[in-house]
């Protein structure tokens, strides 16, 4: 009773706060362009190419000869060169990019590896490194529930792979792969695909603070420093100052994610409870029915 | 279009392209689930780009529910592994191949294995004499060469005896 009462007067309070961060228009239209990003030109495809010859080259390297292997890393090093070259940067962004590179290599090793534990061994580091990305985009509570998920899902799975896999050599399904040839050309076209939509630079909207929400309104500390952001942020200020770092803190996606999206939040609980019992009935032995 | 955000977007679509990848190619049904698993990582890359480019918390918000689901899939996708591995005691994907259309005949594929390179034994030094050049007749007995009369004639007490 007392939870419900308190969240009754929670939300009671962000009424009032989104009513009274009415913001300005010329405030709710901040647009942030710091560094316009990279426009498409066709020399985005080397890098694209490479990598496919690349996975191409490794994935048969590992069964048959060690030349192909080595001629496979080579050309994912040169696309990784490539890829850098487009990027020139900070050394932040160079810390991140490293991230991607190590995220990418790992998946790679787990695209080509044949024996299941290295398989899996591959996709560890790639999902490591993912949430290395994840912590330098400031998403801290996501990276951590990440590693404890996928870390955890990842252990299991690792039993499972060496449950089931106990014969000491390979089997055939591990070793032949399904047309990697076709899958390769087509992941190649759908890479191709994203970088054109990615770089062009009208597809997607620049910066823009959202009004509608107490709980996300945009408010960049590059931009406090203008007559319009020093207004917004003294209003915001007077409602909550935490407000103001707003997709830095785990707190505030904490309050976030229980006040505007308490049902979304309750609904993948509820989720979670029903596959838990699906798990458990479908794992079940059916012995009792058998006999 | 800011740099950084850029970047992270062809980076999830590195993660998705490779997570398709291994969906298509791989056949063990385990390593099948683990790609599905990269793909949805490299949306989550998506989301938490955009939602840092946009300076709210939508899209880690969306991030927690791709997590969440996630974690609802493994423990089915689980499950059902362990229970397919039961019927037919095999991870490989085409043997529910009789599941589809029938029209495409089935291709009977040869057992692959990895190629290990030849064992090399040590080269020793020869000791003894040579069998070759001095050849073993057939009806050798290295039990008598030993001890010579007294074992025969031992056997042949106990077979006296007996």
């Amino acid at each position: 009773m007392n939870l419900l009462n308190n969240y009754f007067l929670n939300s009671a309070f962000f009424a009032q706060a989104d009513a009274d961060s009415a913001v300005p228009a010329a405030v709710s239209q901040v647009v942030e362009q710091a560094a316009p990003g990279q426009t498409w030109s066709n020399s985005m495809l080397v890098p694209i190419v490479l990598g496919a010859v690349g996975y191409l080259l490794i994935q048969h390297g590992v069964v048959k000869t060690k030349a192909y292997f080595a001629g496979g890393v080579v050309a994912m090093l040169l696309a990784v060169g490539f890829a850098l070259g487009f990027t020139p940067g900070t050394f932040e962004s160079y810390v991140l990019m490293s991230f991607c590179a190590v995220a990418t290599g790992g998946g790679i090793g787990f695209l080509t590896a044949r024996e299941p534990v290295y398989a899996a061994l591959g996709f560890a580091t790639a999902v490591l490194s993912f949430c290395g990305v994840l912590f330098m985009q400031s998403a801290l509570f996501i990276a951590a529930a990440t590693m404890i998920v996928y870390a955890g899902a990842t252990i299991i799975i690792f039993l499972f792979v060496l449950m089931f896999a106990q014969q000491v050599e390979l089997r055939t399904y591990d070793v032949q792969l399904n047309n990697p040839l076709v899958a390769a050309a087509i992941g190649a076209i759908l890479l191709a695909t994203i970088t054109m939509c990615v770089t062009d630079n009208q597809a997607i909207l620049p910066v823009r603070a959202d009004s509608t929400r107490a709980m996300s309104l945009a408010n960049l500390p590059d931009n406090l420093s203008s007559e319009a952001g020093k207004e917004a942020s003294k209003k915001l200020d007077a409602i909550d100052p935490n407000l103001r770092y707003v997709p830095k803190l785990t707190a505030g996606l904490g309050r976030s994610m229980y006040t505007d999206y308490l049902v979304a939040v309750e609904l993948a609980g509820t989720v979670l409870l029903v596959a838990t019992i699906g798990a458990i009935a479908l794992a079940q032995r059916t012995t009792e029915t058998q006999s | 279009m800011n740099e950084t955000t850029q970047n992270l977007l062809v980076f999830g679509g590195v993660l998705f392209v490779i997570g398709m990848v291994g969906f298509m190619t791989r056949r063990s049904l385990i390593l099948m689930f683990l790609s599905l698993e990269m793909m949805l990582s490299g949306v989550s890359v998506n989301l938490i780009a955009f939602s840092r480019h946009h300076q709210n918390y939508q899209g880690q918000i969306l991030a927690v529910m791709v997590l969440t689901i996630a974690a609802c899939e493994a423990a089915i996708a689980l499950a059902l592994v362990v229970s397919l591995y039961r019927r037919k005691a095999t991870l490989d994907v085409a043997a529910w191949d009789d599941l589809s259309e029938t029209l495409i005949p089935k291709v009977i594929e040869a057992p692959q294995t990895l190629e290990e390179p030849a064992m090399e034994f040590p080269k020793l030094t020869p000791a003894g004499l040579d069998p070759l050049s001095r050849p073993i007749s057939a009806n050798f007995d290295a039990q008598s060469m030993e001890n010579g009369e007294s074992v025969k004639a031992s056997t042949l007490e106990a077979g006296t005896h007996a």
